[in-house]
C-alpha cells in the first residue's frame, strides 16, 4: 500500500472516531447546547412557542462532520484546504478535491456565539479601525487571538476571493494573504447597474478559467472536467432544492421562519455542489410539506408577514423572532437567505463555465437600486407582504447604502411600509433591546392601524 | 519667489478657494462642463469631447440631504459631495462620471443618478483586477461603451482628439511629477501647501490654461539655483482624499516639512505611466491600469506596506502622516499592514481620520506638534 493510500485510510479512521464521538456527544446531549448555538440551530424556546425544526439536528452533524474533516485535513499535506467567500466559485475547489473554508461562516458563528465583541477588539487593538467589516474583525481578531467557538478554522493552503457581494472581501482576503503568505486568486465580477452585461459574464468565464488552471497547479492534479460538471449539477439541484423551500414560505400561515432560513443556510453556502447538500435540503423540504399538510405554522396565530433585508443580526435571532412572534408577525422572505441561490437569465447548456459566470454575477448585492427595487416588489407580492424589515448594517455598506432610498420607493411608489433597524451583523457594541424593541412594537401598531383601516 | 511666480501660484491657491468659481464661469459662457467622482475617470475621453472636466467634492458644513438618502456611516466625502448635488450646487455640470471603487461610491453612483434625473450619469465600471489579459479586455469593452455613452452627449469623438487629450494630459502630468521631484530634493522650494494647491487647482481648471500658467512655475523653480536648506523633521503624508488643505498646513505649521504624498488628491492621481503609442483607447486602459493603485483594487504582487517604505525612504522622510477619511474601507484595511512595515523600517506614523466637510480639529494641531517633536527627538 502506497503511503498516500496509508494516510488516507489513517484519516478516515480518524475522521470516522471524531465522527462518532460528535455523534455520542450528541446523543448524550453534552455538548448539545455548545455546538447547537456554534452552528446556530437555535433550539431554545422562545416563549412564543417556536416549533423546532427536526431537520435541525441533522444539520449538526452534517456541519459537525465538514469541520472534522477539514481539521483532519489540516495535517494532511495531501490534502489542500482552500479559504473561501460565501459567494465564491465553490463548484472548482470541490471538482479539484479541495476542501472549501468560510471565513464569514466562521465569522457568523463568533457572532451567534456572542464572541464577536472581544474577537473584534483582539483585531482593534492590532490596528483595524471599528468601523471595518464586523466579519473581517471577528474572523482577523479569531487567527491573532486563537479564539473561536470551533477551535478555529484549519489554516489554508491558498485563498479564493469573488467580489460579487462586497469590495470588503476583496481588501480582507488581501490581509488573509499577507498573514497566511499563500495564493490568492481573485475572481472579480463586477457590479451590475442594469441588465446583466455581456463583457462582464466573458470577464468573469476567463477568471473561472484561469482559476482552474491555478488550482490544478496548487493540487498538482489535473482538473477533471466530468467531475466539474458533475458537481455543478449537483449544486444546480442544491440551489433549486433551497430556492423550493424558502418558496413554501409563501403559504399561509408559513412553516419556517425567515430566521430559521438564516440558520439553515449554512450547508448551501458551505457544502453547496456536494451530495450531502442535496440530501439535507431534501429532509428540510420533507419537513415543511408535512408542516404545510397539516397547517403547522412558525409563528402561532400568523396575521402579519414580512421581509427581511440584509445579513442577519446574529447575536438577536432569538431576540427578534421573539418580538416580531409577539406580535404575529412571521418574517417569510430575505434578500439574504435568497442571496445565495440566484440565477442568472442567461443560461447556455453547452457552455457550463459562461453559466456559472453568469450565476457568480447574478445576486442581489451585485445589483443596482433598480433591481433591488424590483426584486424586493416581487417578494411582496409572491409571499403576501405587509411589509419589509430593512436592517441598515453597519458593517456592509454595500448592502445598506441605497436602503433609504429602496424604504422610500417601496412606501411612496408602492404602499409597503417598512422599518429601518440601525445595526450591526455580529458587533453588539451599538445594540440596545430597548430602543429596538420599542421601535418594533411601534411599527407593528403602525401596520395594525393600516391593516383595520383596511378592513373598514 | 519673484512676481511672476506669485501670480501663477495666487490663480492656483484662490481656485482653492472655491473649487468651482471657474466652472461655473466656463458652464454660464457655454462651455460644457463634466464633475468627475474618481481620479480614474478617463478625463481625455471628457476633453476630447469637449467638456471642461472637474472633480467632484465635498465642502464644509453640514449635509442634511444627504442624511436623508445615506446613512451615518458612509464616509464624509460621499456624503458631502451628495448633499451638495442634492442642494443643486452641481447643477452646472451637465455630466457626472463616477468610475467603480469602492463599496460606498459603487451604490452612491446609483443614488446620484436616481435623485438627479435631470443630470447625465457615466459609470466605469472599471475593473478591480489591474493587471492580466481578462481584466485588460473586459476595461478595454468598459472604455468603448463610455465613449459611446459621451458621443450620444457630446456628437462623435475623433481617435485624432483622443490622442491629443492624452497627450496633453500627459504634458501635464510630467510637469507635476517634475514638481513632485523637485519638493523631495529641494524641499525648501516649494511647500506641501503651495503644492497641493497646484494639483487641486488643475483638477478644477481647464488644462490648457493650468499648464500654460504651470509651465514656467516649474521652470523657475528649476532654476531656482541653491536655497538654504531648512532644518526640519520631513513628512511623507499618505492617505484617501483630503481636500482640506488646512490639514497639510496645519502639519507644517507645527513646525515640519511635507516632502511627499501619497494622496488622492495629491500625487497619485498623477501617476499614470507615459502613454503607449498606438490606438489612444488601449493607450488609456493601460494608463488607467497601470497607474500606483487606490487601495480599492486588487494589483497581484503589490505590498502596499513595501511601497510606501520605499516611497518614504526615497523622499527620505523621517515619518508618515495618515490623512484617512473616516469609513474609507479600502484604506483602513491596508493600515495595519502599511503601519507594520513602517515601524519595522523605523518610520514613525501617525494616523488621522478626516472629516471632509469639517474644520482641522485643534486636536490635531496638538497632535502634530507632538508628532513633529517626536521626529526631532528620534533625529537628535
Amino acid at each position: 500500500m502506497s503511503n498516500r493510500m496509508a494516510k488516507k485510510v489513517t484519516n478516515w479512521t480518524k475522521e470516522m472516531a471524531l465522527y462518532s464521538l460528535l455523534r455520542a456527544t450528541l446523543a448524550k446531549r453534552k455538548l448539545d447546547q455548545k455546538i447547537s448555538k456554534a452552528l446556530g440551530s437555535g433550539k431554545k424556546s422562545t416563549g412564543a412557542k417556536r416549533i423546532p425544526i427536526k431537520t435541525g439536528d441533522k444539520m449538526k452533524l452534517l456541519m459537525g462532520r465538514y469541520y472534522i474533516r477539514a481539521k483532519v485535513a489540516e495535517k494532511d499535506p495531501d490534502q489542500k484546504i482552500a479559504w473561501i467567500t460565501s459567494g465564491g466559485p465553490v463548484e472548482i475547489l470541490h471538482a479539484a478535491g479541495v476542501i472549501p473554508i468560510y471565513p464569514e461562516n466562521h465569522a457568523a458563528m463568533i457572532g451567534t456565539m456572542r464572541m464577536a465583541d472581544s474577537c473584534c477588539a483582539t483585531a482593534e487593538d492590532q490596528g483595524y479601525s471599528r468601523d471595518l467589516c464586523s466579519y473581517a474583525r471577528s474572523d482577523i481578531g479569531s487567527i491573532l487571538s486563537k479564539k473561536s467557538p470551533i477551535g478555529g478554522s484549519p489554516r489554508p493552503d491558498f485563498l479564493v476571493c469573488c467580489n460579487n457581494i462586497c469590495g470588503t472581501v476583496t481588501k480582507w482576503y488581501q490581509e488573509l494573504q499577507r498573514m497566511f503568505d499563500v495564493p490568492l486568486i481573485m475572481i472579480d465580477a463586477p457590479y451590475q447597474y442594469g441588465e446583466d452585461r455581456p463583457e462582464a459574464i466573458d470577464y468573469v468565464k476567463a477568471q473561472l478559467q484561469e482559476m482552474i488552471d491555478q488550482v490544478s497547479q496548487i493540487t498538482g492534479r489535473p482538473f477533471v472536467w466530468g467531475k466539474f460538471e458533475d458537481t455543478v449539477r449537483r449544486s444546480e439541484q442544491a440551489l433549486q432544492l433551497w430556492r423550493d423551500v424558502q418558496d413554501m414560505l409563501a403559504h399561509r400561515p408559513a412553516p419556517m421562519n425567515s430566521f430559521d432560513t438564516f440558520i439553515h443556510l449554512a450547508p448551501i453556502v458551505t457544502l453547496r455542489g456536494t451530495q450531502e447538500c442535496i440530501g439535507y435540503y431534501k429532509m428540510l423540504q420533507a419537513e415543511m410539506e408535512g408542516r404545510v399538510r397539516n397547517g403547522v405554522a412558525a409563528v402561532e396565530g400568523e396575521k402579519y408577514r414580512l421581509g427581511w433585508d440584509n445579513l442577519a443580526i446574529w447575536y438577536k435571532i432569538q431576540f427578534l423572532a421573539k418580538k416580531f412572534g409577539e406580535h404575529n408577525a412571521a418574517l417569510v422572505v430575505s434578500t439574504y437567505a435568497k442571496s445565495f441561490s440566484y440565477q442568472a437569465p442567461y443560461r447556455d447548456e453547452s457552455d457550463i463555465l459562461r453559466s456559472m459566470a453568469a450565476n457568480y454575477i447574478a445576486g442581489y448585492i451585485n445589483h443596482g437600486l433598480d433591481y433591488r427595487e424590483r426584486e424586493l416588489l416581487e417578494m411582496a407580492e409572491k409571499f403576501h407582504l405587509d411589509g419589509f424589515v430593512m436592517h441598515s448594517n453597519r458593517s456592509c455598506r454595500a448592502y445598506s447604502f441605497g436602503q433609504y432610498e429602496l424604504a422610500r420607493r417601496l412606501e411612496e411608489k408602492h404602499g409597503l411600509p417598512t422599518i429601518m433597524i440601525e445595526a450591526d451583523q455580529s458587533d453588539t457594541r451599538s445594540w440596545s433591546d430597548e430602543q429596538v424593541g420599542t421601535r418594533i412594537d411601534a411599527f407593528m401598531e403602525s401596520l395594525a392601524a393600516r391593516k383595520s383601516n383596511a378592513i373598514k | 519667489m519673484d512676481s511672476g511666480n506669485g501670480t501663477a501660484l495666487e490663480v492656483f491657491t484662490s481656485v482653492c478657494d472655491d473649487f468651482y468659481a471657474t466652472a461655473r464661469a466656463a458652464a454660464a459662457s457655454g462651455r460644457k462642463v463634466a464633475g468627475f467622482v474618481c481620479s480614474y475617470a478617463p478625463q481625455e475621453l471628457l476633453h476630447a469631447a469637449g467638456y471642461l472636466p472637474v472633480r467632484v467634492l465635498g465642502r464644509p458644513g453640514g449635509t442634511p440631504r444627504a442624511d436623508q438618502l445615506l446613512q451615518a456611516y458612509a464616509c464624509s466625502l460621499a456624503r458631502s459631495s451628495f448633499d451638495a448635488a442634492l442642494s443643486g450646487e452641481f447643477d452646472f455640470m451637465d455630466l457626472v462620471v463616477f468610475s467603480h471603487t469602492c463599496d460606498t461610491m459603487q451604490n452612491l453612483a446609483d443614488l446620484w443618478r436616481s435623485s438627479r434625473p435631470n443630470q447625465k450619469v457615466v459609470i466605469v465600471s472599471a475593473p478591480t483586477v489591474t493587471s492580466g489579459p481578462a481584466a485588460l479586455s473586459y476595461y478595454r469593452k468598459v472604455l468603448a461603451d463610455v465613449r459611446e455613452q459621451i458621443e450620444a452627449l457630446s456628437g462623435p469623438i475623433s481617435d485624432e482628439a483622443i490622442r491629443a487629450s492624452i497627450d496633453l494630459y500627459a504634458r501635464h502630468r510630467n510637469l507635476v511629477q517634475r514638481l513632485y521631484d523637485l519638493r523631495r530634493e529641494h524641499s525648501e522650494l516649494i511647500s506641501g501647501r503651495e503644492l497641493l494647491a497646484v494639483v487641486t487647482s488643475s483638477m478644477m481648471m481647464d488644462k490648457e490654461e493650468h499648464l500654460r500658467l504651470l509651465e514656467p512655475f516649474v521652470a523657475e523653480l528649476e532654476s531656482a539655483g541653491d536655497v538654504k536648506a531648512k532644518r526640519l523633521p520631513r513628512v511623507f503624508v499618505a492617505g484617501s482624499v483630503c481636500q482640506n488643505m488646512g490639514f497639510v498646513t496645519a502639519l507644517e505649521e507645527a513646525g515640519c516639512m511635507v516632502v511627499d504624498d501619497d494622496l488622492c488628491m495629491g500625487g497619485r492621481s498623477f501617476s499614470l505611466p507615459e502613454p503607449p503609442a498606438g490606438d489612444p483607447m488601449d493607450a488609456l486602459v493601460e494608463m488607467y491600469l497601470g497607474r500606483r493603485p487606490c487601495p480599492a483594487f486588487h494589483t497581484p504582487g503589490f505590498d502596499p506596506g513595501a511601497f510606501l517604505v520605499e516611497r518614504a525612504r526615497a523622499a527620505r522622510a523621517a515619518g508618515v502622516v495618515f490623512l484617512l477619511t473616516k469609513f474609507c474601507d479600502p484604506w483602513f484595511f491596508d493600515y495595519p499592514h502599511v503601519n507594520k512595515s513602517l515601524e519595522a523600517a523605523g518610520i514613525p506614523g501617525l494616523l488621522v481620520e478626516v472629516e471632509q466637510n469639517l474644520p482641522v480639529p485643534e486636536q490635531f494641531r496638538t497632535r502634530a506638534e507632538a508628532f513633529v517633536e517626536l521626529l526631532k527627538a528620534k533625529a537628535e
